[in-house]
């Protein structure tokens, strides 16, 4: 068995005041040793289906393997395999980041010595070694994140599951954790992630999904996501240019304009176009973003 | 071997729920034993000492179930507003540890405040090695109670803010152990003496006061005493337990 985690047509409804669907039937599975991420907008689902592989939620219908285990019936034996790091996670203000990480461990069944190798490995490697004895009040909001994903690093589990981790870090920490999520992959570790930030999307994973309304709108590595448009390159074109149309679908963003064409010939001719009328223009490849953008709701749909 | 891992899990979970106050917030025990002694001081100047000693065996009570019902509640939803308590579930840990330890952790604060109160109580000769025993066990039996009340408002509440239930936890505080017969005997009720029986706090109390000889009591109304406080405790945990969910549906 070489999956992770494997979902059968996974179903979850809230009956709060309103009846929701936050997921209709999700399909996903997830390789040993590899990087997932769950890609979507606020209330796409994500955190749902993340909530019910870490057997902290029932689903309402369907179930889920996690390492051949099922997360409704073998929920202790799942456990076993796995460490979570929710969203908007916080801290006991009067810990440290080495007691975080430590009494994690331990909590894990892991001996004092084992624990202490691993709760130090952990720190290290998401930068906080130097803070290590600090209590949390005094550490900023990036370094408390850390200290929380010290904590499940330090699990040593086979799955870990990062629920929007890098949320109000700076770019440094940022890629500090990536830095990290990577190497544990390296070790042979399974990760799922999920995230609204394309950028994280592109840098870490293996493969991705892309999730909207409850249901999966995209899967695979991520050259198989973005085959799934025909458009491959962008050109930003900066001032009033009235027939952008005839070259591509066009997405306004105020004053600048998004122009998505099929070949590189094309973008190139619509550089020099643009060019001899002096206006600004810069060609790329489609990002992760442009076809997410796509796939969920339509390019025009940030138009005002 | 399941055993052992619940158990230490459960010495694990008090452990970070007490060790970093013992170490880094020594004032959390001073206040713990103020809390206890502020009655006290109203007693020794409007009584003149005279109930001096009956507000010490309400000392001890607080010491244990004041703190214990805070914490049921005030932890419980702490640790869901931090979400700890989600990585926690995540965990191969049981939840009967994390119950257990949440509720351990206030009753390890509570020590120093205890044991200075019972060194008071036994200079003034009252705490005979007999009766420290049967303290000991009542205190144990008063602070199972108040924690699994705690349990139960944090558990039944559980869409209530944070505000809600630090509010409550403080009023429950109060009202369970400076309103009720904890801090003076039972006997200046009159008829309505018998609410003390029901009251876990109260019960406590009357039965420390009943082993130290000052409120003698029947063997036949100690037994019932022990009685309605065993099943109290137990109706408590039943009702927690009926409502509570480790893992969301």
């Amino acid at each position: 068995m070489d999956q992770a985690v494997k979902s059968n047509k996974l179903v979850k409804t809230y009956h709060s005041k309103d009846v929701v669907e936050a997921l209709k039937g999700v399909n996903i599975s997830i390789d040993k040793g590899e990087l997932y991420t769950l890609l979507g907008p606020n209330g796409a689902g994500k955190t749902t289906f993340l909530r019910i592989i870490s057997t902290q939620l029932m689903p309402t219908g369907g179930d889920a393997e996690v390492f051949g285990y099922s997360v409704v019936n073998e929920a202790e034996e799942v456990r076993n395999h796995i460490s979570v790091v929710p969203q908007d996670v916080a801290t006991y203000n009067n810990f440290t980041p080495w007691e975080y990480a430590y009494y994690f461990a331990r909590l894990r069944g892991m001996p004092k010595p084992i624990a202490k190798q691993t709760a130090e490995k952990a720190l290290n490697s998401v930068d906080l070694w130097e803070l290590k004895n600090r209590m949390c009040q005094t550490l900023s909001g990036g370094e408390r994140k850390r200290a929380i994903i010290a904590s499940a690093l330090s699990s040593d589990a086979d799955l870990l599951m990062l629920d929007e981790p890098t949320s109000g870090l700076d770019a440094l920490a940022r890629r500090n954790v990536w830095a990290a999520l990577r190497d544990m992959v390296k070790e042979g570790k399974t990760i799922l992630l999920t995230t609204h930030m394309m950028e994280e999307a592109e840098m870490v994973s293996d493969k991705l999904a892309i999730i909207n309304k409850g249901e999966v709108t995209a899967n695979g590595r991520l050259d198989e996501i973005k085959a799934l448009i025909q458009e491959k390159y962008r050109v930003v074109v900066e001032g009033k240019f009235e027939k952008l149309s005839d070259y591509g679908e066009v997405a306004k963003l105020g004053d600048r304009n998004i122009v998505y064409v099929k070949t590189q010939n094309e973008a190139l001719e619509l550089l020099r176009t643009t060019l001899k009328m002096n206006l600004r223009a810069e060609a790329s490849p489609v990002t992760l973003e442009d076809v997410f953008v796509k796939l969920i709701g339509g390019i025009n749909n940030g138009n005002h | 071997m399941a055993i052992t891992k619940t158990l230490k899990d459960t010495l694990i979970i008090a452990w970070i729920k007490s060790y970093p106050d013992f170490r880094r917030n020594p004032l959390m025990l001073l206040l713990i034993a103020m809390i206890g002694s502020i009655p006290l001081f109203f007693m020794l100047i409007f009584s003149g000492g005279g109930m001096l000693i009956h507000g010490l065996i309400g000392a001890m009570v607080s010491s244990v179930t004041f703190i214990g019902v805070m914490a049921g509640i005030q932890d419980i939803s702490w640790d869901r507003y931090v979400k700890i308590r989600e990585m926690i579930v995540a965990m191969p840990v049981r939840p009967v540890s994390y119950a257990l330890g949440i509720a351990l952790a206030p009753l390890m604060l509570s020590v120093p405040s205890l044991v200075f109160f019972g060194a008071l109580a036994a200079s003034w000769g009252v705490m005979t090695s007999t009766a420290t025993l049967w303290t000991v066990l009542a205190l144990i039996i008063g602070w199972a109670a108040m924690s699994a009340i705690g349990f139960m408002i944090s558990t039944y509440l559980f869409k209530a803010s944070m505000m809600v239930l630090n509010n409550l936890s403080n009023l429950l505080g109060i009202g369970l152990i400076f309103i009720p017969p904890v801090y003076y005997p039972e006997t200046m009720l009159g008829s309505f003496s018998w609410i003390s029986v029901i009251i876990p706090t109260s019960n406590v109390a009357g039965l420390i006061r009943a082993y130290t000889g000052l409120m003698p009591l029947s063997t036949e109304t100690i037994i019932i005493r022990w009685v309605i406080l065993i099943v109290t405790t137990m109706v408590f945990v039943v009702l927690t337990s009926l409502k509570a969910r480790w893992r969301e549906t």
